[in-house]
């Protein structure tokens, strides 16, 4: 389970933020929990604070007030737990592929955590086989498409066997059939119990999916609620929802494949 | 194109990185030491070879295009005097041979290169240098294979944009300021992501490094290599 309580990160201002250079508040005073199994989608418009939250969940950023925890633990006070049990997908996987092939990348992370070289191939075969790539480890990742790419980012975070997977806007410069893919392994890894952060402005693809959705307006949770709840809720925060979705009794969307448009589908929020 | 690790089951892909590098240092060191044509013709031999065995061809050394200008205008430049008689042919072919060496270590690089994974070559020089500058170095080895392609694509993006928005008119030298003020904008902003990218996946100096083992295979390789070494160390004996 990831606890944050009262978490604020600033950026900039002078420092112990001197009178009148606080600097600018990405976050201010959040309070959430993710529970183990659940697939979470946190949602706003670009500078709402989502991406700085999201880091904060394996000590990428450091909060200036409150604190983390991570299966209990600080992620202050074990840095490495928290980003083994935290993995994150960047929104551009070119900025988090850090080797010419895909087995290398895959392995960069588990062979950081000192596994053996046994437990490695298992676990880069099991990553690998998790996004539908097994056997392409030997693929360059020079020659792959922006989805393959994407896949590949997913696997080197699951490679880390992570409890809980952070992907900052999946799907970002995807084709469709890309974004069916990722949006596939996805619903599997859910299924097979992982827990999921998404972090989106477009919850088109993720609204199907998720148990929660939590928005983000001016480094605040605005919305803390399930989807059909927050789907009425979300388009004062200038994010992408969908015009209608078939919501069941759960307050979940059902009944419509996940990611596939409805007929009232609308462009953005002033379409509501 | 930019030069990297390119799977394959060449016999150089098949060989340890440690012989690799004794190859490349042993070649290194007797282009140094024998300068003469003779020399230089059979250390040629010897450099295509290795790009050969790497599965590698003439298309790898496209990468070096930017060098090139420089080893050729190397001569010219030291054969060139301010009066008579203007140009020293002498003084020219010796800087055209100490050119034409380095393009020859360049070769032998390019086929290391191409056939030996970025993590081999770390755990190669971290086995080969004990201890913190071993680790040290190999990281530095690691980041700089990582780090390069993504800075050259950067400059090559930034040229295009200045060029898309009619750039291309300007004079050299404001172009070049451009694409230069962009380039560093753009290196450190790669360089911060990917320093996060890192950190997320739990980044140590001490990870699991590849095993490594020298084969039947190797032996050859570590004759010529310290065959090369040797040949080398005699001409100054």
């Amino acid at each position: 389970m990831i606890e944050a309580d009262g978490v604020t990160c600033r950026f900039g201002g002078a420092a112990g933020g001197a009178e009148g250079d606080a600097g600018v508040v990405a976050v201010d005073d959040v309070t959430l929990s993710v529970a183990d199994g659940e697939f979470l989608v946190v949602a706003g418009a670009n500078g709402s604070g989502k991406t700085t939250l999201v880091r904060s969940f394996n000590g990428l950023v450091t909060p200036d007030a409150g604190t983390v925890s991570v299966n209990g633990t600080p992620v202050s006070d074990d840095l490495v737990a928290a980003r083994s049990a935290v993995g994150m997908v960047f929104q551009d996987p070119r900025d988090q592929l850090v080797a010419a092939t895909v087995g290398a990348d895959v392995a960069f992370g588990p062979e950081n955590l000192g596994c053996s070289h046994a437990e490695i191939d298992r676990r880069v075969e099991d990553a690998l086989a998790a996004v539908n790539m097994a056997g392409r480890g030997d693929d360059r990742i020079a020659g792959l498409s922006g989805g393959e790419r994407e896949r590949v980012a997913i696997a080197g975070a699951l490679a880390m066997e992570p409890d809980h997977l952070v992907l900052d806007e999946p799907f970002t410069g995807l084709d469709e059939p890309a974004r069916r893919s990722v949006l596939d392994r996805l619903r599997e890894l859910h299924a097979a119990g992982t827990s999921v952060i998404a972090v989106t402005h477009d919850l088109r693809d993720v609204l199907g999916l998720a148990d929660r959705v939590v928005g983000l307006s001016a480094g605040r949770v605005a919305v803390d609620d399930a989807p059909r709840a927050a789907a009425e809720k979300l388009p004062g925060l200038d994010v992408r929802v969908p015009a209608s979705f078939d919501f069941g009794e759960t307050g979940g969307p059902t009944g419509r494949e996940p990611g596939e448009p409805s007929e009232h589908e609308t462009g953005g929020p002033t379409d509501q | 194109m930019t030069l990297s690790y390119v799977p394959g089951d060449s016999l150089a892909h098949r060989l340890d990185p440690r012989s690799k590098l004794l190859v490349q240092a042993g070649f290194a060191a007797a282009a140094y030491a024998y300068t003469t044509p003779r020399g230089l013709a059979a250390l040629t031999l010897l450099a295509v070879a290795c790009l050969f065995l790497a599965g590698g061809g003439p298309r790898d050394l496209w990468t070096y295009r930017a060098a090139f200008p420089v080893l050729l205008l190397a001569p010219l430049i030291a054969g060139a005097t301010l009066g008579a008689p203007w140009f020293r042919v002498e003084r020219a072919a010796a800087t055209g041979l100490a050119s034409y060496r380095v393009l020859l270590i360049l070769v032998v690089a390019a086929g290391y290169v191409r056939s030996t994974p970025v993590r081999d070559s770390r755990a190669a020089i971290q086995r080969a240098i004990p201890g913190r500058p071993g680790q040290f170095l190999g990281v530095g080895v690691a980041l700089v294979f990582r780090f390069l392609p993504l800075l050259r694509r950067d400059l090559l993006t930034a040229r295009e944009a200045v060029r898309a928005r009619g750039g291309g008119t300007l004079p050299v030298r404001e172009r070049m300021r451009l694409v230069a003020v962009a380039g560093l904008n753009r290196a450190f902003g790669r360089a911060d992501r990917l320093g996060t990218a890192l950190n997320a996946r739990c980044f140590a100096w001490n990870p699991t490094l590849p095993r490594l083992a020298l084969g039947p295979a190797d032996l050859p390789a570590l004759a010529v290599g310290g065959g090369l070494a040797a040949a080398a160390v005699a001409t100054v004996v």
